[in-house]
């Protein structure tokens, strides 16, 4: 039965796109309640993850899926956190796309399809699940991002995230190929014993790991491969950026993590490689973040910051103290900013966008104190100032580098976080201190203000509860 | 209800200026509601000051437990060594209320938060609840330059917060490094600091956490050589807001090193101890001498708190019951006095638009009360016998005679340097020839009149009778230099001149 519980909201999810589709294509519901609906779907399934994450021991599915997917603590963070990103992008959909170009009823069944695949990453434990999860999410983010087809930047972005990312899949499925030729398995587990009883180090098992390794990066957006996500972001369409930021940083990143910490054997002889891609990312982040113009761009720079962040989180992983939880609080604490900040530029944005570069803010907070007292809330979660949940969630994450003895990361990251208060503090200084030259005048809806208003509560209350850890 | 004095103290005005920024009150009510707001906070504190008992021990106790799985708690209390800070924090705000106005409510609800923060930290006794008020109480600041200061504010602004920012992110990590240690050390999770006085901290990593601690107190006290935010931000920030730079945080910073970094890091502190008090003591003879220079009486003021907060700070790096009794109260005196000064030049550019000491001249002869009071707040400040200002300095002086004579001496020769800025700026304001604009000066109103003469009766009290406040600082004050010394002679010599080997890799 506590299997059954566990999948459900998987179930749901599935359903919802599925019934979305359905709906669509017989033009039974209108354009204007389909957010409504899937804002519906998405609730009810993390009512039931929430139901599901009371079940206090893990659960392997070792008869149902031949011991491909899992569930535990873990998990259920990192579904709750990419459920609640689905509800709040849906809610902030329905106003974005009264401004823009309205899209059609499939694009909500494709945010089921993303959230589905995401979900499914999260559960897997074994190389070949992980690869068809990946790419049921990446398949339907790809269309998400090209949505809005007669737009330039939009089109461009997707055939850059579309060729780059065809290019993660290929190296993810020879990754696996090279382990499974070296190791005898697919299952993480089985790898992670085969590893501790012979050596990590044959060419099969290096280059397999590297692949593999590769792939994740790319999707991360890590060091060196970070260098799509700026024009990605940009081009998407305001929610779907924040989605992407989010939700998929969060199944990314709980897989990955699920997959070092099986393989405590491997994660040891690759932490100096972590080590480093984590400082590199934080650090070249930092520098593309600096020089931005483009609010977007900006946060999609300041979003490969928080990877490095959570790669040190990886790097501090270990069987006797498990970092996952860190790992999920943060990933927790840094969704409801970016989405938070996403969903009040859903809204402030107008039409077509006009508005995203940080000189159309200028004096924002004369004209909408409201929303730019929301804004500067998620710009400080960002940022780590107390007390809002980035705060806590970059308290854990050093904490975590320091027991495991990573000092020097921990200074980094430090320091890496003193650089990034610069381009924070910017938008925060533009909207403040100076004149408004612009009447922000936008359409009428009450879906993504309010959405921005439940996530700043949502900052402060992770912030101040930190229940997770 | 008193039991929970201090988180009343604490969240009262911090729940009161959020309100006010979100509900649409003017800034009349917003004004009448921060005064009322900020005198129940003056009688608490007065009432928590006489009732405090004057032991060595914490006071007004409260414990929860917050974060469990990391042994954070909601921890708060207060001793000798908290006391007048708390006490300067909650006596002195209604002044400002009665005396100031401002163009939006927004200011009001900035300096109620900013209240409340600065009495957090200086109630907490757990080092993530201080980080986290410590970090609270920089926004409204931000905010009040940047909205409100003068024309050059947003450079100033910007300064400010970085300098800051970068300062207390490095002691984040310092910090997490200390309750890392602690696990270790003793297996359980623990940042409350008598738990954490326990430490025996040494090795590289250590001297790198102290620096870290040292550095974001250091720029907040501010000390030489990382004062050069301050001139700017002083001079740009509207008067409420440097009055509280200068009258209070800046004393956070130095309280924060008394209550954080001398107990975890007792033999990196004996150790740094002499070049920190040298660069106290470059500090205030700097600060001094730049003051001289200075055309702007606010500039000048500016220049003049940072060189008594090198004084303050060198009776804390002195390490003996005179100095760190000294500085204690001085931390009041500084306040009452450099802090009011501030309050008059904020009045003196209200009325004359100008903070120009060349266009000012003969205010004396129209108003003499204004005179008076400024007079005695300025001798206060220089040290004058008599004034609250002379008991403070005599104290850290002897303090700083008995740690090292050299550094006594130099510490002596910053009263003559402050007589002379002073001094000379007084005369060229209130004496000397009345020229058209000082003409039409007005002197103190009734209500301004009344509003200053407790403070400036506190000055002379405190002066001529200083023996209440003593006695409640110094029971904390002699526990916290016995509890230093009590570490073992041997372990401070032996680390001054580290010995090869693996002795002190251990962290």
């Amino acid at each position: 039965m506590n299997d059954f519980l566990s999948l459900f909201p998987l179930l749901i999810i599935c359903s919802g796109g599925i019934l979305l589709m359905l709906l669509s294509a017989f033009e039974r519901v209108k354009l204007e309640n389909a957010p409504v609906l899937s804002m519906g779907i998405f609730g009810a399934a993390f009512v039931m993850q929430l139901i599901a994450s009371g079940i206090p021991e893990s659960t392997l599915y070792a008869d149902t899926f031949n011991g491909m997917l899992v569930s535990n603590g873990f998990t259920h963070a990192a579904s709750l956190v990419i459920i609640g990103c689905g509800f709040f992008t849906s809610m902030s959909c329905h106003t974005y796309f009264r401004q823009n170009n309205p899209c059609t009823m499939e694009f909500y069944s494709l945010l089921f399809f993303a959230a589905f695949g995401m979900l499914l990453l999260t559960l897997s434990r074994e190389l070949i699940t992980t690869f068809i999860s990946l790419e049921i999410m990446s398949l339907a983010i790809y269309i998400l991002v090209g949505y809005d087809r007669k737009r330039v930047t939009s089109t461009e972005a997707l055939l850059k995230y579309l060729l780059l990312g065809a290019f993660a899949g290929a190296f993810f499925t020879m990754g696996s190929a090279l382990i499974y030729g070296g190791a005898g398995s697919t299952k993480f587990y089985d790898i992670g014993i085969f590893i501790s009883t012979h050596s990590a180090a044959t060419p099969l098992l290096i280059g397999g790991t590297f692949f593999i390794f590769i792939a994740f990066l790319f999707k991360v957006a890590a060091f060196p491969f970070h260098a799509w996500v700026i024009d990605v972001y940009e081009g998407a369409a305001t929610p779907v950026t924040g989605f992407m930021a989010t939700a998929l940083k969060a199944a990314i990143f709980t897989v990955f993590a699920n997959f070092l910490a099986l393989n405590s054997a491997l994660q040891k002889e690759w932490v100096d490689f972590l080590f480093y891609i984590a400082l590199f990312t934080m650090f070249g982040g930092n520098l593309i973040a600096i020089g931005q113009a483009n609010i977007k761009r900006m946060l999609a720079a300041s979003g490969i910051v928080h990877t490095g962040y959570l790669l040190i989180g990886l790097v501090a992983i270990s069987t006797e103290s498990f970092t996952g939880s860190v790992i999920a609080y943060y990933l927790a604490a840094y969704a409801v900013g970016t989405l938070g900040i996403f969903a009040a530029l859903s809204y402030l944005g107008g039409k077509g966008e006009k508005r995203m570069s940080f000189d159309d803010f200028k004096g924002l907070a004369k004209v909408r104190p409201y929303s730019a007292a929301a804004i500067a809330v998620f710009l400080l979660s960002m940022a780590g100032i107390p007390p809002t949940a980035g705060f806590m969630g970059k308290f854990y994450i050093i904490t975590s580098a320091i027991s495991a003895g990573q000092m020097a990361l921990a200074v980094f990251a430090v320091v890496s976080s003193i650089l990034s208060m610069w381009y924070y503090l910017r938008l925060i200084i533009i909207m403040y201190f100076h004149e408004a030259e612009d009447a922000f005048e936008i359409e009428s809806s009450v879906f993504a203000p309010a959405c921005t208003f439940i996530l700043v509560f949502f900052v402060f209350a992770i912030g101040l509860y930190p229940i997770v850890v | 209800m008193f039991e929970n004095v201090l988180s009343v103290m604490i969240f009262l005005p911090i729940l009161a200026g959020l309100v006010m920024f979100l509900s649409p009150v003017n800034k009349g009510v917003a004004r009448l509601a921060g005064f009322i707001v900020a005198t129940i906070i003056l009688i608490l504190g007065v009432e928590l000051f006489i009732g405090f008992s004057g032991t060595a021990a914490m006071e007004y106790v409260e414990n929860r437990t917050w974060i469990e799985s990391l042994g954070i708690n909601y921890s708060l209390g207060i001793d000798g060594i908290s006391l007048l800070v708390l006490f300067t924090c909650a006596v002195l705000f209604p002044i400002i209320f009665v005396v100031f106005s401002t163009r939006t409510k927004g200011f009001y609800a900035n300096l109620l938060i900013t209240q409340g923060a600065m009495i957090g930290a200086i109630c907490a006794t757990d080092m993530v609840l201080f980080y986290i008020f410590w970090e609270i109480m920089l926004l409204p600041i931000f905010f009040m330059i940047g909205l409100y200061g003068g024309p050059k504010r947003l450079p100033a602004t910007l300064k400010i917060t970085i300098y800051t920012i970068a300062g207390s992110l490095l002691m984040l990590a310092a910090l997490i490094y200390v309750g890392v240690s602690y696990h270790t050390q003793f297996g359980e999770w623990s940042f409350n600091i008598v738990q954490l006085s326990r430490l025996d901290l040494s090795g590289g990593y250590a001297v790198l956490a102290f620096v870290m601690f040292m550095l974001a107190f250091a720029i907040k006290i501010p000390l030489f050589p990382f004062h050069t935010w301050l001139p700017d931000a002083y001079t740009e920030a509207p008067t409420s807001t440097t009055f509280v730079l200068s009258a209070i945080m800046a004393k956070i910073g130095v309280y924060a090193v008394v209550r954080f970094v001398v107990p975890v890091f007792e033999i990196e502190f004996a150790r740094f101890a002499l070049l920190l008090a040298l660069s106290g003591v470059v500090g205030m003879m700097y600060c001094g001498l730049a003051a001289i220079a200075q055309k702007d009486i606010k500039r000048l003021l500016a220049f003049s708190s940072a060189s008594h907060m090198g004084i303050i700070a060198l009776g804390v790096f002195c390490m003996n019951v005179q100095a760190l009794t000294g500085s204690l109260f001085q931390i009041v005196a500084h306040a009452t006095s450099t802090g009011v000064l501030f309050l008059f030049v904020g009045l003196l550019e209200e009325r004359m638009e100008t903070r120009n000491i060349g266009d000012l001249g003969g205010i004396a002869y129209r108003a003499p009360i204004f005179a008076t009071f400024f007079g005695i707040a300025m001798l206060a400040s220089v040290g004058l016998p008599g004034t609250s200002g002379f008991i403070g300095e005599f104290l850290i002086i002897l303090g700083a005679v008995k740690f090292n004579v050299f550094i006594g001496f130099l510490a002596g020769t910053t009263i003559i340097i402050g007589v002379c800025y002073m001094l000379w700026m007084f005369q060229r304001v209130f004496f000397e020839k009345t020229n058209e604009r000082t003409e039409k000066f007005k002197d103190l109103s009734l209500v301004e009149t009344l509003t200053f003469l407790p403070v400036i009766l506190l000055i002379i009290f405190m002066g001529i009778y200083p023996q209440p406040f003593i006695e409640k600082i110094e029971p904390a004050a002699q526990q916290h230099v016995a509890n230093f010394s009590s570490m073992p002679e041997t372990h401070v010599v032996d680390t001054i001149v580290p010995t090869a080997g693996l002795k002190h890799q251990k962290n």
